[in-house]
């Protein structure tokens, strides 16, 4: 018993261990969009800011990015879900013994790498163009086809398998009634096949879409002139990172979990709502007395969507009406007075060291008190403490003069500890 | 009109077939196969400004591979060391990559699919909420942690593990974090459909006997999942070989990735058919490697993506 128990809290640590890998940057990069420092952190804290998100607004190379990876995202939805739902079918009649050697064609693009088939989709239109005797900027070099039809070519493959599935269940016979009935093959296309198909092709659609929008390895090959969100993010996430980024990070963080949860909270109720009609009488169901569960009755998703619904409206809220400035000013004025505290704790310890070492010269022999008059050497008084005592102390002087800058408290530390050490080496 | 074409037009009319036909061989033929052969035929030509593509120079010929192997014509060494080397710690490091995820997510993927309980749904969106996330954007995240003044650091440091900021860029580990946390999704998918639909009487029956817990996984469980074992290996090892983005990001300043490489080929020397040529070394080296793995675990292909 004692054994099983250990087991369980091994698994309950893995599993925090695990998560905390999995979302935990996620957490960490939403924090950073909130914190006022010009490179994205979360440690230490300084203020509260929402300009990251008014900066990601303004930014236009983000929006046009946005555009065309919707663009790209439609074209590639519609292409991808028509071929991969045409595979599939073709999957279920295909001569048995083509039906292996087919099967691995169609799956092949989800394992070939992403540049592999960037370059090729590139390579092979690149050349059709020139067979056909197009000029340099033909719809056939165009980036906006060259990336639906690249992405295309591997997300085809993730519809296919997504509506496989589906496929697997639907009875042929089904489809042979309606044509014994007089329906044509069109007809009963569009009124038996698709009507049953309709949740995986809805949900192919989805993962289509999702997987256009985030793909980065194909695209950047093909893009063209239409740069997707994905290139442009990367190629401002190579060149210098803002909280910017994590600004959009979060508002995508934030879409996914509201669409996770509406999707679990409607799976949910209907789960419910059948279990409610399962045992409300006949007399119940037909008078129309029959009563609905509530939407948020027993149901943890909904709940949690309604308090991210509140949570966000909240925060929207007092983003409009919040100033970080004076916070921004508090901090700067902080960091001001943290340097010059330090600088006059440094130069009560050099004050402190220098009258220890006055009373340890006058106690030990003249020689010692000799040496300053050697000063008229090559070295000058470079070496002889006190001189360097008066140079920090200028130095410091200015420091806390100039910490209006803001850099006060970012050098000011450093040079003065290197000063010290220097100063250490010439006791 | 040959019988099997009549068979089909037959059972989908010919509206409906032809649509279909249309489109799978627009698919298979013209997005998938004709690309890569022509990729491949590519990689054998010479790099030639475009007016005198298809004219007397256009010739077949080795010399882009042979730029792998041997370097630049003339270069001061015998093989073309860097190149090489890129491309063995690739390999290598995806591999590296596959077997450390493959550890991760199996407890994970079997936990998953033998319990049962509301919170396993919980589970299972906290799992995929994260691969809805831009692959930029996660790489992204992992750099914040990473970095010199990161989270991690200032951890680390404060609790006195460390007495300066340690380098994880420089030292590769951000990019194994980063390649590891982007296909974990990929690995315990498949691992968790095959368990799920292993019967609990069999554990159940292996206990009875006296079975200890590694021997019930080694002997139960592990053999019964290796259809959807291999097939997230295999997964992971061609997606982490064949990343862009992570390396781009996540990767130190001295250290390349074997697809940076092409991606260098393509657009900073413009040097089509040697990059052509360097995908189909990664793209075949890749298949052979995994056909080579899939034997030696007795592994049959139609088992993978299912």
């Amino acid at each position: 018993m004692k054994n099983l128990s250990f087991m369980r809290l091994s698994i309950w640590i893995y599993l925090a261990v695990f998560f905390a890998y999995l979302l935990g940057p996620l957490v960490i990069m939403s924090i950073t969009a909130f914190n006022s420092p010009e490179f994205p952190r979360a440690t230490p804290w300084e203020c509260l800011t929402f300009e990251w998100f008014s900066a990601l607004f303004q930014d236009e190379r983000i929006l046009n990015g946005i555009k065309n990876s919707i663009l790209v995202g439609a074209g590639t939805v519609v292409l991808s879900v028509a071929m991969g739902l045409a595979g599939a079918l073709m999957l279920t009649q295909i001569w048995p013994k083509l039906r292996a050697t087919y099967y691995t064609i169609i799956i092949a693009p989800i394992l070939v790498p992403g540049v592999v088939i960037g370059i090729s989709t590139l390579v092979f239109w690149d050349r059709i163009n020139r067979m056909v005797g197009l000029g340099a900027d033909s719809f056939l070099s165009n980036g906006l086809f060259l990336t639906v039809i690249g992405q295309s070519t591997f997300i085809a493959s993730y519809c296919m398998l997504v509506l496989v599935a589906r496929l697997q269940r639907y009875d042929t016979a089904l489809t042979e009634a309606a044509l014994d009935l007089g329906a044509t093959h069109a007809q009963a296309f569009r009124k038996v096949l698709l009507p049953f198909m309709k949740p995986a092709i809805a949900s192919a659609a989805v993962l289509a879409f999702l997987a256009s929008f985030e793909n980065y390895n194909t695209t950047t090959f093909t893009f063209g002139e239409y740069p997707t969100l994905t290139i442009e993010l990367a190629q401002k996430v190579r060149y210098g990172i803002t909280p910017a980024i994590s600004a959009l990070a979060f508002i995508i963080v934030l879409l996914t979990v509201f669409a996770a949860l509406f999707n679990e909270a409607n799976i949910r109720r209907k789960e419910l709502v059948a279990e409610a009609r399962k045992e409300a009488t006949v007399e119940e169901l037909s008078s129309g007395q029959f009563k609905l569960p509530g939407f948020l009755s027993s149901n943890w998703a909904a709940v949690a969507l309604v308090i991210v619904a509140c949570a966000t409206v909240t925060v929207v809220g007092t983003a409009t009406v919040y100033s970080p400035q004076q916070c921004i000013a508090d901090v700067q004025e902080q960091k001001r007075l943290e340097t010059e505290l330090r600088i006059q704790e440094l130069k009560r310890q050099r004050e402190l060291r220098r009258q220890q070492q006055e009373a340890e010269q006058g106690s030990s022999t003249a020689p010692a008190q000799s040496k300053p008059a050697g000063n008229d050497s090559g070295f000058g008084g470079v070496f002889a403490p006190t001189n360097l005592e008066g140079e920090t102390e200028q130095q410091g002087s200015t420091e806390s003069e100039g910490n209006n800058s803001g850099f006060g408290g970012v050098f000011a530390p450093s040079t003065l500890s290197g000063e010290d050490t220097s100063e250490g080496s010439g006791n | 009109m040959p019988r099997f074409l009549k068979e089909f037009f037959d059972r989908n009319g010919l509206g409906i077939g032809s649509l279909m036909l249309g489109l799978v061989l627009f698919w298979t033929i013209g997005l998938i196969i004709l690309p890569q052969l022509s990729m491949l035929d590519f990689s054998f030509r010479p790099n030639l400004p475009p007016p005198e593509i298809g004219g007397p120079k256009d010739v077949y010929t080795m010399e882009n591979y042979k730029y792998l192997v041997f370097g630049p014509e003339g270069g001061s060494q015998d093989y073309n060391a860097v190149d090489l080397k890129v491309f063995y710690r690739t390999l290598v490091a995806a591999i590296f990559v596959t077997i450390f995820n493959l550890i991760l997510c199996y407890p994970i993927a079997y936990y998953l699919a033998q319990t049962k309980g509301n919170h396993i749904r919980i589970f299972a969106l906290m799992l995929i909420i994260p691969y809805w996330i831009n692959e930029i954007l996660r790489a992204f995240a992992l750099r914040i942690i990473f970095g010199e003044t990161g989270v991690l650091n200032n951890l680390l440091v404060a609790a006195g593990i460390f007495d300066t900021p340690f380098d994880f860029v420089r030292n590769d580990i951000a990019l194994y974090a980063g390649l590891g946390y982007a296909y974990i999704l990929l690995m315990i998918f498949p691992i968790y459909n095959v368990i799920e639909s292993l019967d609990r009487n069999q554990i159940e029956a292996a206990r009875d006997m006296g079975a200890s817990w590694p021997m019930i996984h080694r002997r139960v469980v592990i053999p019964y999942a290796k259809p959807g074992i291999s097939s997230g290996c295999t997964m992971v090892f061609m997606l982490s070989a064949g990343a862009l983005a992570a390396p781009q990001i996540l990767g130190g300043p001295s250290s390349l990735w074997f697809t940076q490489l092409i991606y260098q080929q393509f657009n900073d020397n413009s040097d089509w058919p040697q990059g052509a040529a360097y995908a189909v070394v990664l793209l075949v080296t890749c298949i052979l490697l995994v056909l080579a793995l899939m034997r030696v675990f007795k592994v049959n292909m139609g088992d993978i993506g299912k």
